[in-house]
């Protein structure tokens, strides 16, 4: 009875799928060290990447540092006076020492502990003790500026030196979408963390296709109805390498009738519709930006998945719970805290799976894996990776990939 | 002077056997105090408290977060100590031993709960 009901949940439209084709799917690109280091350069070097949110940068002053592994960088992201935010690579312009050593606080000046070079959060170098010693103008000795534009609240970079398009032209359609999203107005965050043993495509995957929830999340992944038992989203949407899939239980009329988790739910929903974050047209979409990062429009369950590449078997999932106003009553706190808690328990669950799945892959067994129609957000994101690396590879000049 | 080894506020006094162990603050401290704590320890706390939470939210949202006493502090972790608590009990079930495992690699980094500690 399940099965033939879960076969009429709707699928991806016929001519997507006609796009992006059934074929198997080769496994290489999926471990190998030589592709990963393909993507590093024709995906990561030159896409806008999340990398905070504003509410990390609230007043002039503040400054928070991410280490950007991928790329073996470091970069220092500032509010100025002037209430600018701006990148740099945390790199002093004398002798390229590490300049900011914290990971995030509130200063106006930054002066490098090697020479005491100082520089403003405008990234002017401001003082240099017996600068007229060089042979060198102070203009031309400010911090390397890295490219950064802000959309929903969410901080891009983009490492290329000029992006060849700004990054409301890269997210096209999802922009307007993700700013109706909680992130958007956040001015708070919770954020749990995990390192996977595994290659950052294969957790992408795992978080674009819901095939695995009656297995892997049998308890936690919340009561399906009757039409559509396994939890499969009912609608999805390609918008040049992004995607987004309607997902089935984030409307609120599915609270399970236990004394705990049912208050924690009843609340999570009254703050939500507070907040006006329910019964929006995007409110059970869930967002997928090229490369790697996920956006959920729930206003019950309002989190993003940023995945970090660390190298081609390893990975780094940030999850962040993202809130609107601070925690101002009881109800609000334990709401938050438990709905964030109760999908820790859930994104915990996916570790394993994804691990295993990198064991066998980099086994070398399979030359090929399979996808079906509801997994259909995986095939697609194949391609999109896949034909960044395919045309950047044929740009250069000798190096040609064995496969 | 009866009121001087009372930890919580009138009204909860079933509760106060639960407070040295769960009423502790910090998000990350109470997950990693759900998973340390036996099976035991945890049925009797949730079989106490998770009919009383209703009335103990309701008792604090009386008054703004920011302006608890000592008292009122100690219920909130008490019942932010709950939550934990029911996903173990209400959720995993059997399963709990077997899923602290895999949660354990889920590192809280930040918590809005945190915001005032």
């Amino acid at each position: 009875m399940a099965g033939l009901l879960a076969d009429q949940v709707k699928a991806a439209p016929e001519d997507e799928i006609e796009r992006l084709g059934t074929d198997p799917i080769p496994t290489y690109p999926y471990y190998r060290q030589d592709y990963y280091e393909l993507e590093v350069a024709a995906i990561f070097r030159r896409s806008w990447l999340q990398i905070g949110h504003v509410c990390e940068l609230l007043e002039p002053g503040d400054f928070i540092v991410r280490p950007v592994e991928f790329a073996n960088v470091s970069i220092l992201l500032t509010r100025g006076p002037d209430s600018v935010i701006r990148a740099f690579y945390n790199v002093c312009t004398h002798r390229g020492s590490k300049l900011v050593l914290e990971d995030a606080g509130k200063q106006r000046t930054f002066t490098c502990q090697y020479h005491s070079w100082t520089f403003g959060s405008d990234g002017d170098l401001l003082a240099a003790p017996d600068f007229q010693r060089f042979y060198v103008d102070k203009a031309r000795c400010g911090l390397r500026p890295v490219a950064v534009d802000i959309c929903a609240g969410l901080i891009f970079v983009n490492l290329d030196s000029s992006p060849k398009e700004g990054l409301q032209d890269f997210l096209g359609p999802m922009a307007e979408r993700i700013k109706t999203f909680a992130v958007a107005r956040a001015t708070s965050f919770s954020e749990y963390v995990y390192d996977i043993d595994a290659n950052w495509k294969l957790v992408i995957d795992n978080f674009q296709e819901n095939y695995h929830l009656r297995i892997v999340h049998a308890r936690t992944g919340g009561r399906q109805s009757e039409d559509n038992p396994f939890g499969y989203p009912t609608g999805f949407e390609f918008m040049g390498p992004h995607s987004a899939q309607t997902m089935p239980m984030s409307g609120g009329g599915d609270v399970k009738p236990k004394p705990v988790q049912g208050l924690g739910m009843a609340k999570i929903v009254e703050f939500a519709a507070a907040d006006g974050l329910l019964g929006g047209p995007y409110a059970k979409d869930y967002c997928v930006i090229f490369p790697n990062l996920f956006v959920f429009g729930s206003g019950m369950s309002p989190f993003s998945l940023h995945v970090t590449p660390v190298s081609a078997g390893k990975s780094r999932g940030t999850f962040r719970f993202y809130w609107i106003g601070e925690d101002d009553s009881a109800s609000k706190r334990f709401a938050r805290e438990f709905v964030t808690m109760m999908m820790r328990d859930l994104h915990a669950e996916d570790r394993p799976s994804i691990e295993n799945s990198h064991q066998g892959i980099s086994s070398g067994a399979l030359s090929h894996i399979h996808f079906q129609s509801q997994e259909v957000p995986c095939r697609h994101f194949f391609h999109a990776v896949n034909s960044r690396v395919e045309e950047y590879q044929a740009a250069l000049p000798h190096k040609h990939l064995t496969t | 002077m009866s009121g001087t080894t009372k930890r919580l506020p009138a009204g909860f006094e079933q509760l106060e056997p639960f407070v040295a162990q769960w009423a502790v603050q910090g998000t990350a401290t109470r997950a990693q105090l759900r998973g340390s704590s036996t099976e035991a320890d945890r049925a009797a706390f949730y079989d106490a408290a998770h009919d009383i939470l209703p009335k103990a939210l309701a008792y604090l949202d009386a008054k703004p977060l920011k302006d608890f006493d000592e008292k009122e502090t100690a219920l909130m972790n008490l019942i932010l100590s709950l939550g934990h608590v029911a996903l173990s009990i209400e959720i995993q079930g059997s399963e709990d031993a077997h899923h602290r495992k895999v949660r354990t690699h889920m590192r809280i980094t930040r918590s809005a709960a945190d915001r005032d500690v």
